[in-house]
């Protein structure tokens, strides 16, 4: 009745509000917005239970959309899950991971010599066959270097950084991150771009906004179908908000970077309604790995009931909030337990544009359009990678660990801790574990936070090993590793001198190229 | 854009206004008080869990008013209850400690006045179906009937209070897990005074509440008589059990099926209360009344992002999701105000206008919470443990958004969770200087504040150490009814004259 009764209002609402020719575009091409957070945990929504219900904008696009509780990413950390989304393809297929050390999650750091393979085919590059127009806001992370960035492979605008806003740092060693505006640098974080170390204020979600608004806005006056994908990263540490939300949030500063983006989403949202596209536009919200639990108290997210968070393959890193948002094409209200991951949103897209993935390739995407129009269920395995490893399986209820790890003792000494208070006996293994002849089974539905492993003597063990096995086996009987693009690191390739440098006086001199097999500690 | 965002929220607030109207009615309200067994703070679809199916929570949820900072005042049943019936510290009752057993000698001292004897004078009818848990006593003693009910069908106490290992828990006939107690009668089910099953069948008692519960609202409907429907609930207490319309249906296994039964019977309520045309009369309150017993592991329930649960003063143990419903005159929406169990009585009180018991009362009335989302009446909030004593007093006290553990101390009830702090072997621990902790940026009670990191921890503390003295200063511990100890010959029996006890305490379905 509740969600009911908040539709009915919106349907009211976007009644009302300014009728324009704009819905009448063909709907053969929708404009697709995917929303992707940073960093963002599952419990971090109103929705998902978190107690200081500061994401009504979040909420209410629920309840006039398709909520999905599992939902899940590709990889739990930030480059390998963008890069899985982009190319509707498993990092260990698409490259984005690293032969290096065994299950080591790999990233694009701005040492990084590597990036997104010119063999990889990226949503916009095929979206344009049907007249799509793609812009990325905010951070793209698969690989900061020229021939990598986000023009050169189908994107025809950006606003953003190429890497995440870590700094500020003093030019002798490293630069720090570049900003760009479509191919050009247009200054960099700390120095044109201020997020202020001891407050956390910065304006750059704010300015994330802007540019999508505007891009929205140019779109739909052009009649021309776009795709938005707007990758704020506001709740990645260093979190950050702006002056407006500071201090607002009952959850501290990371609060404060959840209200903002809330508040963003929120615009978004009714910026499609007034300009009267809301009706020809899908939106697709989620989050690229699980909270950074070992960045808490302070700047770390929730993850709910799930265990651990980010860099872990337990639900706790890999399991994201997410949320389909179509008035009139998607039913209001509803809450789908089909299994999606970010892969799904590659296809889907397609699908959408009336689209077909290459099929050249192996893509790992389902097309979830049986679930956003019809409310269907498709069986599908999840697969949780860890750099070149299956740690574990997803299939139906019950996920088997083939392999556990949280971090090494080493790191774990440190204080680096990605399972707080979470410590289960056995499965948050600091050494890395092999369960393959006996995986350890949970079912996610009686045990979402993977506690009690099922007891191998029991039936039901037995029966799901069986189903598991099979499916892993056809998995790594078809599975052909790509080329690994994480290995090499060189402090030669940083953002010393990113194009358009010239133009501002901003580019510095690179350290002679040493490049070395890049060191990934989890 | 800004102006066109002003005129759009503009014509949202016109509109909100001309749908909510203003009507309290004149006429007295009905209550109907939903209350959970050890169902936890994230159990629910609304509060986060991934997998429960609870399809009329949710939707009271979304058209209800959500407290997200709602207590019971003890971590194990019978005194939470207690608190819950009078709007008082079971200390005061002397509920305490632990819970009431089927032969137990005491119970709810019968000149405590429960919400039903607050509302019978007003002329309310009055009904509860479920789990008493408040005592039985010789011939009864202690049965609801004697606390200002009309009506009951129900258990009179836990239902793993009896043998179960021979029951039939789920259709067509999955015994119960476990074996429940031992020694013991079997559950007996009662209507009024009477023993009218023993051992009860689990499969269709909820079918028999939402009988019960249809007839009783339709019943004081016709005959325009406000009314008091409590349903204590016996989900999602162990052993769960469920019957056919809900047995394999949610994706969590048997608690999944125990959870979705109960939200099943309230679906039926609502229906009732809307067919009969009082919903809009009616003040629907839903909570739970301590934290999800995790020793049953799977079958257990979750707290959600909260510490601990069952047994426990940390928030997994007393911290409960609630909701006040009532289209039309509460607006959706949600609460972080301070509140409690003990506040239900002075707020039913207040709605209907009767007078509040004259005895030292620690429930306020949370009008200004239901009505204008306001802050409330409530400061602070105190934790006892199970065993309450005037020697440890209070083992914590919320205060705004901190809260002061002067005692900490694991339950068998939360064993099995990674955290030590939550098992049987985490053993009584003083803490002076008091742990103290903002439960806004960190509900799950994870990082100490010290002198170090928080510039305000004296005041604080100082402050917190004020409100508990004047706490205990007015706190007078009633005669202990657990205390008083049991006595096997007052087990329920349904052929009170058979032998031998309590095996041939077993009367077949008379039908209810």
């Amino acid at each position: 009745m509740g969600l009911q009764r908040i539709t009915c209002l919106s349907i009211f609402l976007w009644a009302v509000s300014f009728p324009t020719a704009a819905n009448s575009q063909n709907v053969s091409t929708p404009n697709i917005i995917i929303m992707l957070m940073d960093d963002m945990g599952w419990g971090d929504l109103g929705v998902f239970g978190q107690p200081a219900m500061e994401t009504p904008n979040l909420d209410l696009m629920a309840s006039q959309g398709m909520l999905f509780p599992n939902f899940y990413t590709a990889n739990p950390l930030c480059s390998p899950s963008r890069a899985a989304l982009l190319t509707g393809r498993l990092p260990i297929r698409n490259g984005f991971y690293t032969t290096n050390a065994h299950a080591r999650n790999a990233y694009t750091p701005q040492e990084i010599v590597g990036g997104i393979s010119k063999d990889e085919i990226l949503l916009p590059q095929i979206l344009k066959k049907k007249g799509y127009v793609s812009k990325i806001v905010g951070k793209w992370h698969l690989g900061h270097r020229e021939q990598f960035l986000p023009l050169n492979h189908g994107f025809d605008q950006w606003f953003g950084a190429p890497n995440c806003h870590f700094g500020p740092y003093n030019h002798t060693y490293r630069p720090n991150i570049p900003l760009y505006n479509n191919s050009k640098m247009v200054g960099r974080y700390y120095e044109e771009f201020e997020i202020s170390e001891k407050t956390g204020e910065s304006n750059l979600t704010q300015i994330y906004l802007e540019e999508g608004l505007n891009f929205i806005r140019h779109q739909a006056m052009a009649r021309q179908p776009f795709f938005l994908y707007w990758a704020a990263d506001a709740t990645h540490a260093p979190v950050y908000a702006s002056k407006r939300f500071l201090g607002k949030s009952q959850r501290g500063r990371y609060g404060d970077a959840v209200m903002e983006l809330d508040y963003s989403v929120g615009q978004i949202l009714s910026w499609l309604v007034t300009l009267g596209i809301d009706k020809t536009t899908f939106v697709f919200f989620t989050s690229d790995n699980g909270a950074a639990l070992t960045s808490g108290p302070h700047q770390s997210g929730s993850n709910g009931p799930f265990l651990c968070g980010k860099e872990t393959t337990f639900e706790g890193g890999m399991r994201e909030p997410a949320i389909a948002w179509w008035p009139g094409r998607i039913p209001a209200g509803t809450v789908s337990s089909q299994v999606g991951t970010v892969m799904d949103l590659f296809t889907t897209s397609l699908a959408l544009a009336g689209l077909v993935a290459p099929d050249d390739r192996v893509i790992d995407g389902l097309d979830l359009r049986p679930t956003l129009f019809n409310n269907t269920l498709t069986d599908r395995p999840v697969f949780y990678y860890r750099g070149n490893q299956m740690m574990a399986v997803r299939v139906g209820l019950y996920k088997a660990h083939y392999w556990t790890w949280s971090n090494s003792w080493e790191e774990f000494k440190k204080g680096i801790n990605f399972c707080p208070g979470q410590e289960v006996a056995g499965v948050t293994t600091h050494t890395q574990q092999e369960h393959t002849m006996q995986p350890l089974i949970f079912h996610l539905g009686r045990d979402p936070g993977e506690k009690y492993p099922i007891s191998v003597l029991s039936e039901e063990y037995l029966a799901v090993l069986r189903r598991v096995t099979s499916v892993v086996e056809q998995h790594q009987k078809t599975l052909i590793p790509g080329q690994p693009q994480l290995n090499m690191c060189d402090l030669a390739v940083m953002n010393w001198s990113p194009p358009g440098c010239e133009q501002l006086g901003k580019c510095l001199k690179p350290p002679p190229s040493q490049p070395w097999k890049c060191d990934w500690p989890h | 854009m800004s102006l066109i965002m002003d005129l759009y929220l503009w014509v949202t607030a016109a509109l909100l206004a001309l749908l909510v109207p203003d009507c309290l009615a004149a006429t007295r309200p009905n209550f109907v008080l939903l209350f959970a067994d050890d169902l936890g703070y994230g159990d629910l679809g609304f509060s986060g869990h991934p997998s429960s199916l609870t399809p009329n929570l949710d939707r009271l949820a979304a058209n209800g008013l959500r407290f997200t900072d709602f207590y019971v005042t003890s971590p194990v049943c019978s005194p939470s209850r207690a608190s819950l019936l009078t709007g008082r510290y079971q200390t005061r009752s002397g509920i305490y400690p632990g819970v009431l057993y089927p032969g137990s000698r005491g119970g709810l001292p019968l000149n405590e006045t429960t919400i039903a004897e607050v509302l019978k004078p007003l002329g309310y009818a009055t009904a509860i179906m479920g789990k008493w848990h408040l005592g039985y006593g010789a011939n009864g003693t202690y049965l609801p009937t004697r606390q200002g009910f009309d009506h009951y069908l129900g258990i009179p106490y836990s239902h793993d209070m009896g043998p179960c290992q021979n029951l039939t828990c789920f259709p067509p006939d999955v015994k119960c897990f476990g074996y429940c107690d031992q020694g013991v009668v079997t559950v007996p089910l009662m209507s009024l005074d009477t023993i009218i099953q023993q051992p009860v069948d689990f499969v269709n008692l909820d079918d028999a509440y939402r009988d019960f519960a249809t007839r009783f609202i339709r019943t004081a409907a016709e005959a325009q008589q406000p009314f008091f429907l409590y349903y204590p609930s016996h989900h999602t207490h162990y052993p769960q059990f469920a019957g056919w319309k809900s047995v394999g249906r949610s994706l969590r296994g048997p608690f999944g099926d125990s959870l979705l039964e109960f939200d099943s019977t309230i679906g039926d309520i609502l229906q009732t209360l809307d067919e009969t045309g009082v919903l809009k009369n009616t003040l629907v309150f839903f909570t739970s009344d301590n934290g999800p017993e995790l020793m049953r592991m799977s079958r257990g329930g979750n707290s959600g992002l909260l510490k601990c649960g069952k047994g426990t003063t940390y928030e997994g143990g007393m911290r409960e999701p609630a909701i006040a419903y009532w289209p039309g005159v509460i607006k959706p929406g949600v609460t972080h105000s301070l509140s409690s169990t003990l506040d239900i009585l002075p707020t039913f009180a207040k709605l209907a206008g009767a007078p509040l018991p004259k005895v030292q009362l620690d429930g306020v009335e949370m009008t200004d919470i239901l009505f204008n989302h306001g802050p409330g009446k409530r400061e602070a909030m105190f934790f006892y443990p199970t065993d309450p004593s005037e020697k440890y007093s209070v083992f914590a006290v919320r205060w705004g958004k901190y809260k002061a553990h002067y005692y900490t101390r694991g339950a068998t009830h939360s064993g099995t969770t990674p955290d030590k702090d939550c098992s049987v072997f985490a053993f009584l621990r003083q803490h002076d200087p008091p742990l103290l902790f903002d439960l806004e940026s960190d509900p799950s009670e994870n990082y100490n504040l010290t002198l170090k990191n928080f510039p305000e921890w004296a005041t604080v503390q100082n402050k917190i150490q004020d409100l508990k003295a004047a706490f205990e200063a007015s706190m007078e511990f009633g005669e202990s009814e657990i205390g008083k100890g049991t006595d096997p010959t007052l087990e329920p029996c349904c052929n009170p004259e058979c032998s031998p006890k309590p095996k041939c305490c077993q009367c077949g379905t008379v039908g209810y």
